[in-house]
């Protein structure tokens, strides 16, 4: 890759890193979202940047090309951040059922307890 | 000494017909207490619970048969009754069949008694989509647990405290073969009583066009998930 490719990608990938280290002070993002991120953001730049690590990466994936191991690469990254999406959605979902399930039989108890005392 | 029956109707926008089904079972069985979980209702219905007086959990939000379901066993539970019974609030399930479900549960030893709209050569008019699914599951019972369920997905059910709770802590979509499944594999008893279904005359059928691919797939993910389940449990016992 050439030096002008190089730097524009770090710079993206900085201007990336700050834009999530300010979600993060505004409370719009986790930290733990955050630090998945970063580290992805923070491994592409080194391996754009680091030659042998980019001539390494299709040796081990199998690939012939460098760019065929980095689309490999980023699906697999993809993939795997959707799951966990949909994990952290259902988690999130769950303990909302949990939460209005518990306001519903609380609701009832104290009517019944009110009921009861009068 | 008598057992204590709690009755539960989930509902969900049923102010066409939860009046004639509480009326109904304050008449044919007036020792069973009962409660409405309204699910997220849109309509009168919690208007008209309240007219007429009856027991109800609001649940603020839509959360699905499933969870209204569980809501209401998670109340019966906590309040230590030893039968539940659950009826759709749509008055499709004949009330005069509950006294008949708690009684088929008491004399037959059974843990879970399913009102079964298709068992003993009963048959129910039902759509040919669901007919099939229905003919899938419950061929499906009897290859997985050596005993043929033929109506999985009834709403219609007595289940004593104790299948309750094992059903209130596992993983469940709306308490049909993936429950049933659970249930057997931790050597639960479960019977099955025809009971007469009517047609649906108000509102809509929570089935819709899509739910006839998420369906089956959603059942059977769980179902796997159910034989994981008691296996784990009958391990760790």
């Amino acid at each position: 890759m050439s030096v002008q490719g190089i730097i524009l990608i770090d710079l993206m990938g900085l201007g990336m890193i700050l834009w999530i280290l300010n979600m993060v002070r505004t409370k719009k993002l986790h930290i733990g979202f955050a630090a998945i991120w970063t580290l992805a953001i923070v491994g592409m730049m080194l391996i754009i940047s680091v030659p042998p690590l980019l001539y390494l990466l299709p040796v081990v994936v199998g690939a012939i090309f460098p760019a065929s191991a980095l689309s490999l690469l980023a699906f697999v990254f993809i993939f795997m951040v959707l799951i966990f999406f949909s994990m952290q959605l259902s988690i999130i979902s769950a303990r909302q059922t949990e939460l209005i399930q518990a306001l519903a039989l609380r609701e009832l108890a104290e009517k019944e307890e009110k009921e009861a005392n009068s | 000494m008598d057992p204590k029956v709690l009755i539960v109707i989930p509902a969900h926008n049923e102010e066409k017909t939860i009046t004639a089904v509480i009326t109904k079972l304050r008449q044919v069985a007036p020792d069973y207490d009962r409660v409405v979980v309204n699910d997220g209702s849109r309509d009168r219905t919690a208007e008209i619970l309240d007219q007429l007086g009856e027991k109800q959990l609001r649940l603020i939000h839509n959360l699905g048969y499933g969870e209204a379901l569980q809501t209401g066993l998670k109340y019966g539970l906590m309040r230590g009754y030893d039968i539940i019974v659950s009826i759709d609030a749509d008055g499709q399930h004949q009330p005069e069949d509950v006294p008949r479900l708690v009684t088929a549960l008491q004399e037959s030893g059974a843990d879970l008694v399913i009102g079964s709209r298709f068992c003993e050569g009963h048959s129910y008019n039902t759509p040919i989509d669901r007919r099939l699914g229905q003919l899938l599951f419950s061929h499906l019972t009897r290859i997985l647990l050596g005993q043929r369920i033929y109506d999985t997905s009834s709403g219609f059910k007595a289940m004593r405290a104790a299948a309750c709770q094992t059903i209130v802590n596992g993983s469940f979509m709306d308490f049909h073969i993936e429950s049933l499944v659970q249930l057997k594999l931790m050597n639960f008893k479960i019977i099955e009583t025809p009971v007469e279904v009517r047609e649906r005359e108000h509102g809509r059928s929570m089935h819709s066009i899509a739910s006839v691919f998420k369906y089956p797939l959603k059942t059977i993910l769980l179902t796997v998930v159910a034989f994981m389940d008691a296996f784990l449990l009958r391990r760790t016992k």
